[in-house]
């Protein structure tokens, strides 16, 4: 919806203000500066306080057994106790990696932008997971999967193609040897 | 009932298998016409909103795939696995499925 006001908000503006031709340009232009500079802004430091969350919270899981195994490593034989826990997370980019998709289908290649997108999404995922089994008093998870949906419909008309995954993980707790 | 993602429970032997259970929900995905999600896709980072739809679909068909294994007569859900697919009318489908099974705890 979003997009569609970027769309409409510059005939608005120019409807008010209206210099001529160049004054629609102009104003379209200094739209789209401003939200790329949002994006890269806000959105960067949203990121950032994000990834250090995700750091901060890793480093109090650090002692729990992760792994994508199915043959319960290390398992203690004494407590037989093992449950499934899910961790879901949509996430979705800011303007500036938005407008990156665009520029991707003209130039291609390696997006390192979208990369920490996913990475974030599924490191997020990851500690849901290792959260709730923790909470519940296991110390260790195994046959950790993921699964990826894109989740951004297309906006009707809209110049910008969305960028929003979910990453849903899952894994099987279990009580480990200390 | 016991579920995990794997083939076996650690204590657990298998007294009988019941075949696959399986449980989907099915969500309208068009962030488009929400607009606090259109908010966020200026800056970016985590739609709240949508991922607490996600749990909820997810659990939905969690426990439709548990209701199945009931009425089986099933005490454990084993190997369960997710899946999502887009369906083209804008929606996204969550499906969970795992074989049921009768379990007992091992003799030590």
């Amino acid at each position: 919806m979003i997009f569609q006001l970027s769309l409409i908000l510059p005939n608005a503006l120019s409807l008010i203000f209206a210099k001529g031709e160049r004054g629609d340009l102009y104003i379209s232009l200094g739209l789209f500066v401003f939200l790329i500079l949002l994006g890269l802004i806000v959105g960067g430091m949203i990121e950032r306080r994000h990834l250090a969350d995700i750091r901060v919270r890793s480093e109090a899981l650090r002692s729990m057994l992760v792994t994508d195994l199915k043959s319960f490593p290390l398992a203690d034989a004494a407590q037989t106790s093992s449950a499934l826990f899910v961790g879901e997370v949509a996430i979705t980019g800011d303007y500036l990696k938005n407008f990156l998709a665009v520029l991707r289908n003209i130039f291609g290649g390696n997006i390192r932008s979208f990369e920490s997108l996913l990475t974030r999404a599924r490191d997020e995922a990851r500690l849901r997971v290792m959260e709730q089994a923790a909470r519940q008093g296991y110390n260790a998870i195994c046959n950790l999967r993921y699964e990826t949906a894109d989740v951004a419909g297309r906006s009707e008309g809209g110049k910008n193609k969305l960028i929003a995954v979910a990453v849903i993980a899952s894994a099987t707790a279990y009580h480990a040897k200390a | 009932m016991i579920i995990v993602n794997t083939e076996t429970i650690p204590g657990y032997r298998i007294v009988r298998l019941l075949g696959i259970v399986q449980g989907n929900t099915v969500r309208a995905k068009h962030l488009g016409r929400d607009i606090a999600a259109g908010l966020k896709n200026l800056v970016g980072g985590e739609l709240k909103g949508y991922t607490e739809l996600l749990t909820e679909s997810r659990r939905e068909a969690m426990a439709r795939m548990m209701a199945q294994a009931e009425q089986l007569g099933g005490n454990a859900i084993l190997n369960v696995r997710f899946s999502t697919s887009a369906v083209t009318s804008g929606a996204a489908e969550l499906y969970a499925y795992g074989t049921a099974a009768q379990v007992e705890p091992e003799a030590v």
